[in-house]
């Protein structure tokens, strides 16, 4: 019997050509399977492999349509994209994860959410922030924890997290320490992260006289391999290092130290 | 090298609530290189929890959202402003309601969630501003309170 509570508004191509966004509004019970089984085959007839289920409007979900569900991530799965759950109300999302469907689907706040983890999973979009902090050598720890612990949130592993907390710590210092002392100016910093790496970018006010002994020491790096008992220089090799590219770029707004990191793990 | 006060941190991260723990964490740090006791970070970290959800959960409607967060930070008090691109009709209504809830009006605060409620516990004072386009700015102060102040005349 099919079922009448249940409405199916599929939306296609405003997100990109291989995405489906569903509406679902009512109740997901054993006689919407039909509807469901159906709405996927239009689906994937569409050439879609990635799938956006809106449930806001659902009030209920049957054991027999979560199995529809399932198949129909399954399908997506072998086509290479995924199926996800996107803006269930506190009860619904209750009972799914009571029946453990939110081991088998991810679950989204909202529409808005499910959209940007599948652009940031399958168009590599970059999440970009900015940060500006005093220039003071006291402020450094909490900033590299912070830049490291945003890389772990978004999935980097222990190694990569360590060795970009190691960059962002040994950059930050040395902005500190050949920046103008006791001045107002802030230390910006931007970072743009996505699933295969993250590009730091840190500018300071530099002092004159620092900035000169910084291009001398970037020269002699450049030129030579620095050796244990260098005593300046160290940072600026770590950097080099543990990262895949590193720039710096001297003007009169100050010095700009440019850090890509690839992700490893 | 002394911290020198007041200073003001600037961040700006994308409306998603993955970045909300390491921003509320930054903060707490940031507080306790400051001097500022554990206790006053992590009560100031929750505050930064509640108007960090509220403004990525309500604040947020399209997907390049961003969400701003500025902390001045003076030897006595900490102001934290936080700005976002304004939620809908609805969300703001609900918003400026919470903002003006008297204290015998708090039977419908379980309807709407604690968050404005918690913030206004643990701050001094909390401002609302939404300008005609909808941007929304939440200004929250609070006072640090393991000093000495000067006795109300």
């Amino acid at each position: 019997m099919a079922s009448k509570n249940l409405k199916i508004d599929i939306k296609s191509g405003t997100i990109s050509k291989e995405v489906a966004t569903i509406i679902f509004d009512g109740e997901l019970d054993a006689g919407s399977i039909n509807k469901i089984s159906a709405c996927f085959d239009t689906i994937r007839k569409d050439g879609k492999k990635y799938v956006i289920i809106d449930m806001s409007k659902v009030s209920s979900v049957s054991s027999a349509a979560l199995g529809e569900l399932m198949g129909g991530r399954k399908l997506m799965i072998e086509l290479g994209g995924d199926l996800v759950l996107a803006g269930m109300n506190l009860e619904v999302r209750t009972k799914l994860s009571l029946m453990g469907a939110n081991k088998i689907f991810r679950f989204f706040n909202d529409l808005r959410t499910a959209v940007n983890a599948y652009k940031w999973e399958f168009q590599h979009q970059a999440d970009a922030i900015k940060l500006s902090f005093p220039s003071n050598l006291k402020f450094v720890p909490p900033v590299r924890q912070l830049v490291s612990r945003i890389a772990k949130q978004k999935g980097y592993g222990n190694r990569d997290s360590f060795r970009i907390e190691t960059i962002v710590d040994e950059v930050c210092n040395n902005a500190v320490e050949h920046g103008v002392q006791g001045s107002d100016d802030d230390i910006d910093m931007s970072i743009n992260i996505d699933k295969d790496k993250i590009e730091l970018n840190v500018i300071n006010v530099s002092d004159p006289q620092k900035a000169a002994a910084l291009k001398a020491l970037l020269k002699t790096s450049m030129e030579k391999q620095l050796k244990i008992d260098d005593r300046r220089g160290r940072g600026l090799a770590l950097i080099k290092m543990l990262s895949n590219k590193m720039s710096v770029d001297f003007s009169d707004k100050g010095t700009s130290v440019h850090v890509t990191k690839v992700r490893e793990e | 090298m002394d911290i020198r006060f007041p200073y003001k941190i600037h961040i700006q991260f994308p409306g998603d609530l993955d970045y909300i723990p390491p921003v509320r964490k930054f903060v707490s740090e940031m507080l306790q290189v400051s001097n500022f006791t554990p206790r006053f970070a992590y009560r100031s970290e929750i505050i930064v929890d509640e108007i960090c959800n509220n403004a990525v959960n309500y604040g947020c409607v399209t997907n390049d959202a961003k969400v701003e967060l500025v902390c001045e930070i003076k030897d006595d008090h900490v102001d934290f402003q936080i700005k976002d691109e304004g939620g809908s009709k609805e969300h703001i209504r609900r918003l400026r309601q919470a903002m003006h809830t008297e204290e015998d009006k708090k039977d419908d605060i379980h309807k709407r969630g604690l968050g404005l409620e918690i913030v206004k516990m643990l701050s001094e004072k909390i401002d609302l501003e939404i300008d005609s386009r909808n941007l929304t700015s939440i200004h929250v102060v609070r006072k640090r309170e393991d000093i000495e102040r000067e006795p109300k005349q």
